[in-house]
């Protein structure tokens, strides 16, 4: 029951969300705003992230392909499909759900609790449509961006700590991240990490703005919107697998 | 003028507010005043439309606010000015980009005249301008009482509401505050209505005083009649503190 409320209320507030803007310039500067600040902000926590992950596959494929029946090239290869299918959409959507996700329920729900929003709406604007709208848009736009730079840092990582370590040749990996490539796994990646920067900017903006009590009660959402994000991630990860992989 | 009739307004069948009735006046500071719990802030926000009422009417001068459509609700709205009792001033903004910011939204003056009405509405409430680049983070929480009153007044309202304008603030800069909101309100000839449990403020500028309890109006009248009424409800809400106490027995 309390799950169909908060379905309800969720879809209730995207229709706010999505309703016509006051002032299409004023929606606008916030969108760069946000870009900045959730986007831009974002990157190099994805470098480090996706150059570590991505030298560690390497070691770890190396590891468990050291069978000389397995040729060298397929070290390479895994380490690339695994990010492009699921590290660099999937996890890194689960990261970002901690700190993007985090940051848009603390930052609405602080605002719900000191009367902002209340202000807002007494001015006679959409705050739903103000504050969350621009939240949406920059981090569906960016997330695409952030998945190819993922994979980029992902595959120089493994090109870095493989031969550093010892256990593939530079030759060898470039040859395998080249070998068997298939464009529509990036096309897959890219449609999943849509889906995610919605859901990632959506939810936690749900709990953040319903958010009653004080600053205890917005942690709590924090915590609420971060769990809930995640499930929905993977829930909506299994789906357009299916969909779209199968 | 904003009048209520026969207001109702209740939360999971429990009555909040009964049949409230009150006529608030133009140019006057109009001051609503009982003990936390209440229901003034009740009472505030479903005059304001934050909380739709069960029963009743709200009339803005000839507009039933019960009654208009959505759009005719926004469009009223920006007639309101409102101050919060924490301020609810915008942490991302500067003190100026706050009180500009219903301007930006809402008109399409130039930036110079823009920049003019900012200046015209923190000059009235006495900010200097080594002030405007400020954060709300980074001013006293008097000040931020004063900005969150030049933003409601920037897009010259024809009412005002203020919950608990100068609760947290030191008794001179809390009767500085009540004394700024009823120049403006008579400078502007606003419908200002002021939520309070501050008897200072009462005596002060309670031009017009509606005491409600338990979700009742008890009383209604002026400062000057407050002090002699023989209102038993009221009088325990007032004389609680000794030294009114005192001053009705000098009286």
């Amino acid at each position: 029951m309390n799950l169909f409320f908060h379905i309800g209320r969720y879809f209730l507030l995207l229709k706010r969300v999505f309703g016509r803007p006051e002032k299409s310039r004023i929606y606008l500067k916030q969108l760069f705003k946000e870009v900045d600040n959730l986007g831009v902000n974002s990157v190099w926590i994805v470098v480090i992230i996706s150059i570590f992950i991505g030298g560690i596959m390497t070691i770890q494929f190396a590891y468990s392909m050291s069978n000389p029946i397995y040729p060298k090239t397929l070290v390479g290869l895994g380490t690339r499909d695994t990010l492009i299918l699921e590290f660099s959409s999937t996890m890194l959507a689960l990261i970002m759900a901690g700190k993007i996700g985090s940051n848009i329920t603390s930052e609405i729900g602080t605002m719900r609790v000191t009367e902002q929003i209340d202000s807002l709406e007494i001015m006679g604007i959409n705050s739903a449509g103000f504050l969350i709208l621009p939240k949406i848009v920059a981090v569906v736009f960016i997330f695409p961006f952030l998945f190819i730079i993922s994979v980029f840092f992902g595959l120089i990582g493994g090109l870095v700590t493989g031969p550093v370590v010892g256990v593939i040749s530079v030759t060898d990996y470039l040859k395998g991240i080249q070998f068997l490539f298939y464009p529509y796994y990036v096309t897959f990646s890219i449609i999943k990490s849509l889906f995610f920067g919605f859901i990632v900017a959506s939810i936690p903006a749900y709990f953040g703005y319903h958010v009653q009590g004080g600053a205890l009660e917005v942690g709590k959402a924090s915590t609420n919107a971060v769990v809930n994000t995640n499930i929905f991630i993977l829930l909506f990860d299994l789906i357009l697998t299916r969909l779209l992989l199968t | 003028m904003i009048e209520i009739k026969n207001l109702y307004k209740s939360f999971e069948g429990q009555t909040v507010l009964k049949d409230i009735s009150f006529r608030f006046q133009q140019g006057i500071t109009n001051l609503i005043i009982g003990r936390s719990g209440s229901g003034k802030t009740v009472l505030v926000k479903s005059i304001l439309g934050l909380l739709e009422i069960d029963e009743g009417e709200i009339w803005y001068d000839e507009k039933n606010f019960v009654k208009i459509s959505q759009k005719e609700r926004k469009a009223l709205r920006r007639e309101i000015g409102m101050v919060f009792q924490g301020g609810a001033l915008f942490d991302s903004l500067s003190v100026e980009a706050n009180v500009g910011f219903p301007l930006e939204m809402f008109t399409n003056l130039t930036a110079r005249e823009k920049e003019k009405r900012i200046d015209f509405c923190l000059d009235h409430v006495n900010i200097e301008k080594t002030a405007y680049k400020l954060f709300p983070s980074e001013i006293s929480g008097g000040m931020k009482k004063r900005v969150a009153i030049a933003r409601a007044i920037a897009l010259n309202p024809k009412y005002l509401f203020c919950d608990e304008p100068n609760s947290g603030l030191d008794p001179e800069t809390a009767t500085i505050i009540d004394r700024l909101i009823q120049d403006l309100t008579k400078e502007f000839q606003m419908t200002t209505i002021i939520n309070t449990h501050d008897m200072n403020s009462v005596l002060e500028i309670g031009e017009s005083v509606m005491f409600i309890s338990k979700g009742e109006v008890w009383w209604e009248g002026t400062n000057k009649e407050i002090l002699k009424t023989n209102n038993e409800k009221l009088n325990d809400f007032i004389f609680a503190n000794k030294i009114y106490d005192q001053m009705r027995k000098d009286l």
